[in-house]
């Protein structure tokens, strides 16, 4: 059911005849899909965890190049006017960073040639190069660690979740917010207020200014705000308990938390990084270096994308590990 | 005698009328002409300071405005968000067959809003602007030229219409 919706979600952003050719593959394999690719010029191709197909123009996956579908001129351009909701004007902010979310927290990746203006890139244009990526927000993949971040006296710790990109974090966030602003029946946890910063739409999705993805009932949502000032926005106006935000990574993104920390406010938030180390590395983020973040959660896709691999506590201590090491010798 | 004076009147009356019908053409095209103008005015500040996407800013403006406009914007609305057409260019002339085939309109006029749908959504909100400018400059020049004819026409076609009728009356008496 939600996989049928996911694909309705994104075809409708797809020009006539890929649409026609998508809704014609067979559900096993579109159900696994996670990126489908156009590329002018180039084969209409598929993609999953670890495989890809090229598609023919009746749907089936073919090996041979020379019998599957080509991408034309006019399915990339219907396709760039689809997914800019016809008004280049709208949507120039987010040509600027290469993507696009829609309705569903879908999101299409562009690329083309960039035109710069004072070194700053201006817009895209002669876009030839899209991809759909395909989003499956579940449900319950925070059940696992949520325990580590909720201490006796049912506070929550100030927590950062350190992961590749592609490892599932943004929709680990996105489930600790839901499940923390909800409330969680098995540990007595009553929902507490949560400001979410949803700088790039990718947490709560919102289209119109409302959350395309569930964020939980007591969460507010600043969409589209840049973190530094949209956390010093959330603390005076919106009186959260706890903070979320996505990718911190610049010297005012550290100040702000620090101010929503002294304020007695919660924080959650990601980084991109492997490990623990990676956290103490990152010169702009020193001030936050001194035991802000009480837990720290280490993601990987060893095990399939969101694999936990540990959480630790703010001197280093491993609370949690995951034991796939061993594993991998055997195999 | 008295059905002869009745038969008259009627005669002057409708003839008469059909001038005024003719007449009132000039007159609803500035009509027309205007409310457009009213409505890109709105879809301006759409773009312009919400920079909302076309299909729900055409939505929008749709509730606010009169006849024929409020049925054509919510069609080419419908058309985007439906995806009965992937371009906007072909959204837009639809809608146009569909809402603006009036005998009010001039060749010119129809081309006019034709070429604003090439345009829309095209470009950067700056623009956008711009190409809002060439259009209300293009519609002055429709207003005035309607005004004239306005002008013109109106006062020959309602004197013309009841001249007529008392013509034939003389005639047939």
């Amino acid at each position: 059911m939600k996989n049928i919706k996911a694909i309705e979600e994104i075809t409708n952003f797809m020009p006539p005849n890929i649409s026609f050719i998508i809704n014609r593959i067979t559900k096993d394999i579109i159900y696994k899909t996670e990126e489908i690719r156009l590329r002018l010029g180039r084969p209409l191709m598929i993609c999953g965890d670890g495989w890809d197909y090229f598609i023919n123009k009746y749907g089936q996956p073919v090996t041979d190049i020379d019998y599957s579908y080509f991408i034309t001129k006019n399915d990339i351009s219907s396709a760039s006017e689809i997914i800019q909701s016809f008004s280049a004007y709208s949507f120039n902010e987010e040509l600027r960073n290469g993507y696009i979310t829609i309705p569903g927290g879908h999101r299409i990746g562009i690329t083309g040639k960039t035109v710069l203006e004072n070194e700053n890139i201006k817009t895209i244009k002669d876009i030839s190069f899209i991809n759909y990526r395909i989003a499956r927000s579940i449900l319950g993949v925070a059940d696992k660690v949520i325990k580590y971040i909720i201490d006796e006296d049912l506070n929550i710790f100030n927590t950062i979740i350190i992961s590749p990109p592609q490892c599932g974090k943004t929709t680990l966030i996105r489930d600790m917010v839901r499940q923390l602003s909800n409330g969680i029946q098995g540990l007595r946890f009553k929902g507490k207020k949560i400001g979410l910063i949803d700088e790039r739409s990718e947490i709560a999705a919102c289209f119109m200014g409302k959350p395309r993805n569930d964020v939980g009932y007591r969460t507010d949502v600043l969409d589209a705000c840049p973190k530094a000032k949209g956390i010093i926005i959330m603390i005076r106006s919106m009186s959260p308990e706890i903070i979320a935000t996505d990718e911190i990574g610049k010297v005012e993104d550290a100040d702000a938390l620090l101010e929503a920390v002294n304020a007695g406010v919660k924080v959650i938030s990601t980084i991109h990084g492997k490990d623990i180390d990676d956290l103490y590395k990152k010169a702009e983020l020193k001030k936050v270096h001194n035991n802000i973040f009480e837990r720290i959660i280490v993601l990987d896709r060893s095990q399939g994308v969101g694999t936990i691999k540990g959480v630790y506590d703010n001197d280093k201590n491993v609370l949690f590990k995951n034991n796939y090491e061993v594993k991998e010798k055997c195999l | 005698m008295f059905i002869k004076l009745i038969g008259g009147m009627i005669i002057i009356l409708s003839s008469s009328l059909i001038g005024i019908l003719l007449a009132n053409k000039y007159i609803i095209r500035i009509k027309i002409l205007k409310t457009f103008r009213f409505s890109i005015q709105l879809l301006e500040t759409e773009i312009v300071f919400t920079s909302t996407p076309l299909p729900y800013a055409f939505n929008h403006i749709s509730s606010k405005i009169d006849k024929p406009w409020n049925a054509f914007f919510h069609e080419v609305s419908e058309n985007l968000l439906k995806r009965n057409f992937f371009t906007m260019e072909e959204a837009w002339n639809s809608a146009m067959n569909n809402h603006l085939d009036l005998p009010f309109f001039k060749k010119s006029d129809i081309e006019l809003i034709k070429n604003f749908g090439k345009v829309l959504g095209k470009s950067d909100t700056e623009d956008q602007k711009k190409h809002f400018l060439l259009v209300y400059a293009q519609l002055d020049r429709h207003e005035e030229e309607a005004e004239i004819e306005k002008k013109k026409n109106v006062k020959m076609y309602k004197s013309l219409g009841l001249l007529l009728g008392i013509a034939i009356y003389i005639i047939l008496i």
